[in-house]
């Protein structure tokens, strides 16, 4: 098997993994019934049906029989008289062919919730990644340029106090700042064209990006330093290229691996900050549909959320994984 | 499994060392000048210390942590005690750290709430470390078909989105302070069982470990008594991290509701606090805690930092998640 097949089907199958013991745990937890007619999944509708006991609940409300009925009719729609490996695989061919089934909470199909939802989340991620690069490159070329001088101390000094604040409590500091005290921000997310959705996420975007920020510039910072040791930037040196260009065009390419793997790696942090993020600044996203959803057990959002981030994570990192052994050969024989 | 990111980031030090004297800088100086970062004071004879840094940030810790431990005993105020002062009132001589909207003795309950803030922190970094570092050990030592799955699992660990993980085993077991110590447990696993490999690795391949091996040690003597003690000495350091870590993590479930349900955090208090209304009559209430935390957190990297350094241990991404 060449490199490239083993990462596929490794990739494959933790997705695998992932998505059935999600699908597992959530069936656990919430009889997905119960989502649908409420508090007539306790009743044994069977035995109301063939008539051998009194259907308690229907004849307090009523209703009678018909109840029941929609129970039966619920349990066969939703499949939920199949085995737990069954409803797996009938959900993960569905969700293959992009039928991501219906939020059994509002009916409407999760699809269109998606939709609805991930872009807002993909954009605030989006700008978040592009302030963490866009602060951090900038930053540690600056302090590897001189490193150990006045500026590169001090910016190792930010760097651990940025390191220390949490996203969410930053976030707070923000919206007290920002938000409450001076009012720059509008509270609530603005949702009318393509600008104020950027001037509604610029806070979020800075408590997500700002912390990751200073994890990169660490990274880079250390590599950069240890490029600039290499004997190719004296002879960039010596033919003369301007400081600025041997910096950005010599040494920043050759020092972004470490930097790039850890991006990777913290896809997954981002989108837990997302969920908390969009929570403060109250943005209606994916993330806060998600925790939203968890809650009223809501399993089909919450099942396709999953495997939407777990997708995302593991494509992502095999991506970086395949980009590293593009990159250096030594990857392909070793792994 | 992803390339070692600092395969390539061995710093020569002794062309550093050579060039430090040059005056002037520019890049192909400061270059030369520049010392490898992760161990400033590599080539200098004198033995490496662990600074007045250090101690501060022990001390902090050391000082949140007795504080508590006995936070009973203390003569403060009872946290969960309403109308203790004026309700919603700054900082004053009587309340050190303010009164929230019900009047709450914010200095008092910032002390009360390190209980469950550190507790959760400490007990789910010990367990992380238990399991993670069994599960690096293993794989590191034995390789082959263990080490393919142990690193199934880890990358499963990883590509599970947190925060659902945590609503689904909160809503499976509920909100109890055990119950959410192990969930936060898993978020350390995958990182302490890739670095315990990693480190294991380096070691397996040690004279030491052949002798022992030859001398006819049992696998699991050599992994306990042989690899064991020399992962365990610069594991230490993360150990510091990985606390600062989950006691953001604890944070961040507190902060949606999600953790402990007896009791309150940090991250409880500045949720309570972090409401539109409360931030702008009596903001000092989600600040304190939020101070709290940044101490705490900033003295935990320093000094795991500062630990890393002396024992020499190359970032291998612990806190990378």
């Amino acid at each position: 098997m060449t490199y490239l097949m083993r990462r596929l089907a490794f990739m494959f199958g933790v997705l695998v993994a992932v998505t059935f013991l999600a699908f597992s745990a959530t069936n656990v937890i919430g009889d997905p019934l119960f989502n649908v007619v409420g508090f007539y999944a306790s009743v044994d509708c069977d035995a109301v049906i063939a008539g051998e006991i009194e259907d308690v609940v229907g004849t307090i409300a009523g209703t009678g029989i018909g109840e029941c009925e929609r129970v039966i009719e619920a349990r066969e729609k939703y499949h939920l008289d199949d085995s737990l490996p069954v409803r797996y695989g009938r959900w993960i061919v569905g969700m293959a062919q992009g039928d991501f089934g219906d939020s059994y909470a509002n009916q409407m199909p999760v699809s269109t919730i998606l939709a609805e939802r991930l872009p807002k989340s993909v954009l605030l991620m989006g700008v978040s990644m592009v302030v963490a690069l866009g602060v951090s490159i900038p930053w540690s070329v600056a302090a590897a340029y001189r490193a150990n001088q006045p500026f590169d101390r001090a910016s190792v000094a930010a760097g651990f106090g940025l390191l220390a604040i949490p996203g969410f409590a930053l976030a707070i500091i923000l919206f007290y700042f920002f938000i409450v005290r001076w009012q720059i921000f509008p509270s609530r997310f603005m949702d009318d064209n393509l600008f104020s959705r950027l001037h509604s996420l610029v806070l979020p975007a800075a408590s997500l990006g700002l912390p990751l920020a200073a994890v990169y510039q660490r990274l880079l910072r250390t590599d950069l330093i240890t490029t600039l040791q290499e004997d190719f930037v004296i002879t960039a040196k010596a033919k003369g290229l301007s400081d600025r260009r041997i910096m950005f065009r010599h040494v920043l390419r050759p020092s972004m691996f470490g930097m790039i793997t850890v991006v990777g790696l913290n896809m997954s942090a981002l989108i837990g900050g997302t969920i908390i993020i969009e929570q403060i600044f109250s943005i209606p996203g994916f993330g806060r549909e998600l925790y939203v959803s968890a809650i009223r057990d809501d399993i089909t959002v919450v099942l396709a959320g999953v495997t939407v981030l777990a997708t995302a994570f593991v494509v992502i990192n095999t991506i970086v994984d395949l980009l590293y052994s593009y990159l250096d050969p030594r990857v392909r024989r070793a792994g | 499994m992803p390339a070692d990111p600092n395969e390539h980031t061995t710093p020569s030090s002794r062309t550093a060392k050579y060039w430090r004297k040059e005056s002037h800088v520019n890049v192909a100086h400061a270059a030369r000048m520049a010392e490898p970062p992760a161990e400033p004071d590599a080539d200098r004879a004198a033995p490496r210390r662990l600074g007045i840094i250090f101690w501060v940030a022990i001390g902090w810790i050391l000082l949140v942590t007795t504080a508590a431990i006995v936070a009973p005993l203390l003569p403060i105020a009872d946290p969960e005690q309403i109308g203790i002062g004026p309700r919603a009132s700054g900082p004053t001589w009587d309340q050190w750290f303010g009164t929230d909207g019900n009047g709450r003795d914010m200095f008092s309950r910032t002390i009360w709430g390190a209980r469950v803030s550190l507790m959760v922190g400490f007990f789910s970094i010990v367990a992380g470390f238990l399991v993670g570092g069994t599960m690096g050990i293993v794989s590191g030592y034995r390789r082959g078909w263990i080490d393919l799955v142990l690193g199934f699992v880890t990358y499963v660990m990883l590509s599970f989105p947190l925060l659902v993980l945590f609503l689904l085993v909160i809503l499976l077991f509920g909100q109890g302070l055990w119950i959410v110590t192990g969930a936060l447990s898993i978020v350390v696993i995958p990182s302490v069982a890739r670095l315990a490999r990693a480190i294991t690795i380096v070691f397996a391949e040690r004279e030491f470990v052949a002798a022992a091996r030859l001398l006819g040690a049992t696998n699991r003597r050599v992994m306990v008594r042989e690899i064991l003690p020399n992962v365990l000495i610069p594991m230490s350091a993360l150990l510091l991290l990985g606390l600062g870590l989950t006691i953001v993590a604890e944070g961040g479930l507190a902060y949606l509701g999600l953790s402990v349900a007896d009791g309150f955090s940090w991250g409880k208090m500045i949720q309570m606090g972090a409401g539109l209304r409360t931030l702008q009559t009596a903001p000092w209430v989600a600040f304190f805690p939020i101070g709290a935390m940044f101490l705490t957190v900033l003295s935990l990297n320093l000094a795991g930092d500062r630990l890393r350094q002396y024992f020499d241990i190359r970032e291998l991404g612990i806190g990378s998640r």
